[in-house]
């Protein structure tokens, strides 16, 4: 059962702008949903819409059943993390906090118990007293947290909240958003543009390009079957391989011939012939003395447990995923797991297996 | 090398400091040597009379013409801030949000600070003035029987007051509004998902983020209007018992009775009020600085 719904809902700013084209997006109950996609995508006003603080130009959203499209952001009972935690600075920790329940004209004795509870959870009980500019973006990332949660909302939205910390930070973060999210079952959109962080986090990828969804998928699915090239190319670092080219029948059996090379390289699924773009993971190229496409090193990326060797080729670039170092300048030979390739349409992009 | 560049710190510094000591370090000192004499305005020589300017100031401090300039100082003081703060804080509410026409109501909110004092004072003698004054007649048009604003004793202070505040209330919504938009706009989006009330936004968050500031432009202002001569120069000149403010009294004594010593002596006294009063500023200003970087947002 969906528990948040958009339907086409659309976005035009006054001067004519267009953010989100048309958004169709079921969110389970309970479940946590990342939207992901580079910046200017649409990605944080199809959240601020799920809020209330942006209108919606077209379209309906409906939460737990009931249509919120004209509410207030007040009237849709939602909690909202700010990339950069909008704490009140005038006011404590536990004042800040506290700001809903004293909103909401809640009894103090208890206004005082359920903030100690929240802060014990998210780890902050030590600095209740403290003022905002006092605490560490994480700190006050998790008071921003507290502040969300401490109402006990339908739907927590949080847009890049781990945008502003350190890369240490963001990892620690990011699983404590997480657990604490499955901990109390509250469903969650989230909005970042680090492919990584959403991969980590979420139940459901959405990927959202030029105000379009592109792909809804589980983290696994986007990797390993992106919908089109956008999202080959932008989930994963480094993204998909792309080769351009064309698939063909050589004696009755799929192949594909790469533009620029005399190759065929023998597909392992069915496809029509035509013009195709072969997609393949660095994880799936290798150094292979008799592979079929041969390169110049120029650059070895060490990151410590393995690195990334990028290949000029006349296919183009080409990131292989090794373990072994391979000097700039020198000629490798790549060969290619075509078990784990994908196949794209030529002229749409489109991925073939999502036709 | 090394003496070419304290040359020319100097020739830097030498301009400001030659006009500092002319217009300020000069005349300060020679009102305080002056204030140990009985110099007058009418003739050249002097004799030393020792402390006893002092002690006539002290003995003054008891009078009643002191006692009553200085009720009608604080009298004029309270009012007057109170006024401006709050209009200029309504008005800065009222103004903070972008609306066609903003600017040009803002210029033209703004037009009475950049007045002269005195001018102003002269041309509101004219505006208040009893009979063929703009105000009364206005008044007349609404039904209302103007009171003898500048020669009516109980109405010559609230005149003082009214000019007061027509002059300095836009730099109080000038100071509030920067206040206001200091305030960044996620912080409201902030309290709008926490469910706040417009009246808990304005009690919990727009007024107490505003107030470092507004207590800032408070303080300026009282220390400005406790020096308040001008106004009632030319309102209702230095000498009438019911505008009397202690600037007033100090202006009467020196040139009208035409003693300087006794007039220095009583700025002396005057000076050190208002340095006791600039050091309550300043600690505030630190205060204020240190409240600040305890609580403003980094913005990152």
């Amino acid at each position: 059962m969906s528990f948040l719904r958009l339907s086409s809902v659309k976005k035009t700013y006054p001067d004519g702008t267009v953010a989100v084209k048309g958004v169709d997006l079921d969110v389970k109950d309970g479940e946590f949903v990342v939207l992901l996609g580079p910046s200017g995508c649409g990605k944080t006003t199809t959240l601020r819409m799920v809020a209330g603080l942006e209108t919606c130009s077209a379209g309906k959203i409906e939460l737990a059943g009931v249509d919120v499209t004209s509410l207030r952001p007040s009237q849709r009972d939602v909690g909202f993390v700010f990339q950069f935690y909008a704490l009140y600075p005038h006011l404590s920790v536990r004042e800040n906090v506290a700001f809903p329940l004293r909103c909401a004209g809640v009894r103090v004795a208890e206004i005082h118990a359920r903030v100690d509870q929240v802060c014990e959870r998210v780890g902050i009980s030590p600095l209740l007293t403290r003022y905002p500019a006092e605490l560490s973006g994480g700190d006050r990332q998790r008071v921003a947290l507290a502040r969300a949660m401490v109402r006990r909302p339908r739907v927590y939205l949080m847009d890049e909240p781990l945008g502003t910390l350190d890369a240490d930070q963001r990892l620690e973060m990011c699983e404590f958003i997480r657990a604490q999210q499955q901990e109390l079952g509250v469903t969650t959109l989230y909005v970042t543009h680090d492919q990584e962080e959403a991969m980590s986090i979420a139940d459901r990828i959405v990927v959202m390009v030029d105000g379009n969804i592109r792909q809804i998928g589980s983290p696994t699915g986007v990797y390993d079957d992106p919908a089109d090239l956008f999202v080959a190319g932008f989930v994963g670092s480094p993204g998909m391989n792309l080769i351009d080219g064309a698939v063909e029948r050589r004696e009755g059996r799929p192949v594909f011939v790469p533009k620029r090379s005399p190759l065929a390289l023998p597909l392992p699924m069915e496809g029509d012939s035509g013009p195709a773009t072969l997609g393949i993971r660095p994880e799936y190229v290798h150094a292979n003395a008799h592979g079929p496409l041969g390169g110049v090193v120029v650059l070895d990326e060490y990151l410590g447990s393995h690195r990334f060797v990028h290949v000029e080729t006349r296919e183009g670039r080409i990131v292989m995923r090794s373990n072994q170092p391979h000097p700039p300048g020198s000629t490798v030979s790549l060969g290619l797991d075509l078990t784990h390739c994908r196949l794209f349409d030529g002229l749409s992009g489109r991925s073939r297996a999502h036709v | 090398m090394k003496h070419d560049a304290a040359a020319i710190r100097i020739a830097f510094v030498a301009p400001t400091l030659v006009f500092l000591i002319v217009i300020d370090l000069f005349p300060l000192l020679y009102n305080v040597f002056l204030s140990f004499t009985n110099a007058q305005l009418s003739s050249a020589a002097y004799d030393f009379v020792g402390t006893r300017n002092y002690s006539a100031v002290l003995g003054e401090l008891a009078s009643p013409r002191f006692q009553d300039a200085l009720r009608t100082t604080g009298a004029f003081v309270v009012c007057a801030v109170a006024i401006e703060l709050l209009l200029g804080f309504v008005l800065a509410l009222a103004l903070r949000d972008s609306f066609r026409g903003r600017s040009a109501v803002l210029s033209l909110l703004l037009i009475p600070m950049m007045l002269s004092p005195a001018v102003m004072g002269l041309f509101w003698n004219l505006i208040l003035s009893a009979h063929n004054g703009v105000l009364n007649q206005a008044l007349e048009v609404l039904g209302i029987s103007g009171p003898h604003w500048l020669t009516d004793p109980h109405w010559k202070l609230p005149a003082v007051i009214l000019v007061d505040v027509w002059m300095w209330t836009p730099f109080m919504m000038l100071i509030a509004l920067a206040g206001l938009n200091a305030i960044p706009g996620y912080i409201y989006e902030a309290a709008e998902i926490d469910r706040a009330s417009t009246w808990a936004v304005f009690r919990r968050i727009t007024l107490p983020m505003t107030a470092p500031l507004l207590g800032l432009a408070v303080l300026l202002r009282c220390t400005d209007a406790l020096k308040q001569f001008d106004l009632v120069m030319a309102l209702t000149g230095p000498n009438d018992a019911s505008t009397q403010t202690v600037s007033a009294l100090l202006y009467q004594v020196t040139f009208a009775g035409q003693k300087v010593g006794l007039g220095g002596a009583y700025a002396c006294v005057v000076l050190v009020v208002v340095i006791a009063l600039a050091s309550v500023f300043t600690r505030y200003l630190d205060w204020l600085a240190g409240k600040q970087g305890r609580s403003g947002q980094v913005a990152t």
